[in-house]
């Protein structure tokens, strides 16, 4: 029984100076320099990791080479808390909580997914962040979370406003169908279509706006009954797989040629050309945020020779560039930050009034459109790409195009 | 329950009582004291991921009583938290209910929603039925997805703040004592619930249907009731991770989340009161632990090594866990636990 009683005191008395001691042990530690401290999360595992892995990569690879061979920022080395958020939503819930209790100055996510789960506690703690995919909700109406790039919707008025400034020849408005995947990469454009059609003159008569879903094998009969009606455009927002079904079938229909289709960035990648075969997609238009590896571009000879040293599988990823980019971003807001006030003043408040918002026209090294923050706009870069498939390539056939800002939340229809 | 040497009870109460000696007490007072002041000594951080593991345990005992002590297996749970997170969120946005009426309307329409998705149970069980609450997830992410209208759809839409009166939970630490005394509530309504007539009836429908009856239990209404019951916590548990986070979208609740609460209740042990508290914290902590700590630790350590390496490790370990515990012991933590108190009760002697 003795013995017993030892026991249980012993345990108390530990359990009592562990509890006693917790917060000495964070207060003790040997003094370090100075660093600019940001978090990063990636869906690194987990459902999305085909994208989320070579993302992590071209982020933590951009942040070495600017440690290393920039000396940092302003002499100040760039210290990243990366977290693998597995593309789960509760878990990014309480990642976002530790990129504030560590008091990082803003984050980054990759996915607009993760940046949703993530979002409403880092506005309610006036902390910033921004995504490298952007969805209207985050964005619309404009806190303290920014996109990186243009959402699907913006993809959709960049190339109406492209094609119906330079393409249509045609009397009165262009009539365009749109086929959708029934989530949010389809339904930010059709979203857009709806705030910005009449204004950018197209026209979507009703009942050619049609849904279909990632698995699915044939579009044949959604796509029949425009043998008669002969639709001038077919846009289409979704993912390479069922895009490149849709074309085929629109081939098989005899509507193409003889239409014209462009698609959005989620589905316009070289594995478009793969699944849907170089013939038959001839000539598709689509929209990308960025330029395509092996471009004459600034920064793509560093990038190129990181990623073939660090990570030589990811070459060709056109995910690795958003992601490089991303950190050349949030490189460029703590530079300016440290410029406007000092490394000592800084705060996730003052960063994001003398960084994000004091950001103009900062190109990115070439990678995608000017960086440039303006009031009531989140969108950091506002601008894409128009690109045609010719002899199975994807070939730029415009600079960068703005997209116009669309005020989604002045819409009574948003979000209903 | 096992009493040690020489105590004895001496009414029917004495005997029913849940803490029964002054070190049952004792110990509990201590545990209570322990929990309620972790918001002096824990950060934000980790008081996020106390409230998650709250949260988790409250839907997690709901499931336990529905696959645990009544049989009938589930495997669209996060579908009946996001009924509960939606109400709730619905009820407070949109109309600016109180989040007391949002709370439990979460809990009613959830189970509700359970019960209606639970009739099958009657003519199926084992894989069919399992096959059967999978069609609730999906239906009800559809629904959540294309009624936008009501939900916000795929734009997701704002949960405020919970508030009682004037008292509003802003604060992590204030947070966390709202999520923690429900969760002590729920936890104590489930222990109780499994010694009255109720939970006797699971229990027999869970080891005999048949038997159970033969004995005049009537199958259909306690089934009915276990989904209710089951559905009613995982609805409170979706009311308070959508006023935690304060957006809600359908990616919170995804088929492998369903299956997660699967594997906390088996980690923690089927059918005990105990079982989903220690399957959660487990499972909730080793995901933690593993993503936030072990996989940057190892990136850090081993540049050699292609950076992004350790990502696999976590969903590996995860994997590892559960496969040890169904090999090792089905019963789960909740036995461990049973055998460290009886082995403590009886120290020096082996039994």
């Amino acid at each position: 029984m003795k013995s017993k009683k030892l026991i249980i005191v012993s345990v108390i008395i530990c359990m009592a100076l562990i509890v006693a001691l917790l917060p000495l042990m964070s207060a003790c530690g040997p003094t370090v320099e100075k660093t600019l401290m940001i978090g990063m999360s990636t869906p690194s595992s987990g459902k999305a990791a085909e994208k989320g892995a070579p993302m992590g990569h071209g982020n933590l690879d951009a942040i070495k080479y600017v440690n290393e061979e920039l000396g940092g920022v302003a002499g100040y080395q760039v210290e990243v808390i990366w977290l693998d958020n597995g593309y789960d939503a509760s878990k990014a819930a309480t990642i976002i909580k530790r990129f504030m209790d560590e008091d990082c100055l803003f984050f980054t996510t990759a996915s607009s997914a993760m940046m949703t789960a993530m979002m409403e506690i880092a506005n309610r703690g006036d902390f910033p962040g921004f995504a490298c995919f952007s969805s209207p909700a985050l964005t619309h109406p404009p806190r303290h979370i920014y996109g990186q790039t243009p959402d699907y919707g913006d993809d959709w008025a960049a190339f109406a406003k492209y094609y119906v400034e330079n393409i249509w020849e045609g009397p009165g408005k262009p009539r365009m169908a749109l086929h959708l995947l029934n989530n949010p990469t389809g339904y930010g454009a059709r979203d857009a279509a709806r705030a910005l059609a009449d204004e950018l003159g197209v026209e979507i008569p009703e009942g050619w706006v049609m849904e279909h879903s990632t698995t699915t094998t044939s579009e044949i009969e959604s796509l029949t009954k425009f043998k008669t009606e002969k639709p001038d455009i077919l846009y289409i927002s979704s993912t390479p797989a069922p895009t490149a079904i849709i074309i085929k079938n629109a081939v098989e229909l005899g509507l193409y040629p003889g239409m014209t289709i462009a698609c959005g960035h989620a589905s316009f990648t070289k594995a478009l050309v793969d699944l849907g075969g170089a013939d038959i997609v001839e000539g598709v238009y689509g929209v990308y945020p960025t330029v395509n590896w092996g471009d004459d571009v600034p920064a793509m000879a560093k990038m190129t020779e990181y990623c073939n040293k660090e990570h030589p599988a990811d070459y060709g990823n056109m995910d690795y560039i958003i992601s490089w980019a991303q950190s050349l971003i949030a490189v460029e807001i703590l530079r300016l930050a440290v410029e406007n006030v000092g490394i000592d003043k800084l705060t996730p408040q003052v960063v994001e009034e003398q960084g994000f918002k004091k950001i103009k026209n900062f190109d990115v090294e070439g990678l995608h459109g000017p960086v440039s923050y303006s009031p009531g706009d989140n969108r950091l870069s506002k601008s894409v790409r128009i690109f045609q498939i010719r002899s199975g390539k994807l070939v730029p056939i415009t600079g960068w195009v703005e997209a116009p800002l669309i005020k989604y939340e002045d819409f009574d229809w948003y979000g209903k | 329950m096992d009493l040690p040497a020489g105590t004895r009870n001496y009414s029917y109460a004495q005997d029913m009582a849940i803490l029964r000696t002054k070190t049952h007490w004792a110990l509990f007072l201590g545990l209570l004291i322990f929990i309620f002041t972790l918001p002096l000594y824990l950060g934000n951080y980790w008081l996020g991921v106390a409230n998650l593991i709250g949260i988790t345990i409250i839907a997690a005992t709901g499931l336990n009583i529905l696959t645990g002590y009544c049989g009938q297996l589930s495997i669209g749970h996060a579908g009946f938290i996001a009924v509960g997170a939606y109400t709730s969120a619905v009820l407070t946005n949109r109309l600016e209910l109180p989040f007391l009426v949002g709370l439990i309307c979460a809990g009613l329409t959830a189970g509700l929603i359970g019960m209606v998705f639970g009739i099958p149970s009657l003519r199926v069980k084992g894989f069919y039925l399992a096959i059967s609450t999978i069609a609730a997830q999906f239906i009800i992410i559809w629904v959540i997805n294309h009624w936008s209208s009501v939900t916000g759809g795929f734009v997701g839409i704002s949960v405020p703040y919970a508030s009682i009166g004037a008292l509003t939970f802003k604060s992590e630490g204030s947070q966390f004592y709202l999520i923690i005394g429900l969760t002590t509530l729920t936890v104590f309504l489930a222990k109780n619930l499994a010694r009255t007539r109720v939970g006797r009836a699971f229990v027999a429908i869970r080891d005999n249907d048949l038997a159970a009856q033969v004995m005049g239990i009537n199958l259909f209404r306690y089934k009915l009731l276990a989904f209710f019951i089951g559905c009613f916590f995982a609805g409170i548990a979706g009311s308070l991770l959508a006023h935690w986070i304060g957006f809600m979208n359908a990616e919170h609740f995804s088929l492998t989340e369903s299956i997660l609460y699967i594997a906390i209740i088996i980690v923690g042990g089927l059918g005990t009161a105990t079982g989903p508290i220690f399957g959660v914290i487990f499972i909730r902590l080793l995901d933690q632990i593993l993503t936030m700590w072990v996989v940057p630790f190892l990136e850090e350590t081993f540049t050699v090594l292609p950076a992004g390496f350790a990502t696999g490790i976590a969903p590996m370990a995860f994997g590892l866990a559960i496969l040890l515990f169904l090999v090792l012991e089905p019963r789960g933590l909740a036995h461990r636990w049973q055998l460290f108190k009886a082995a403590y009760r009886l120290w020096p002697f082996s039994y």
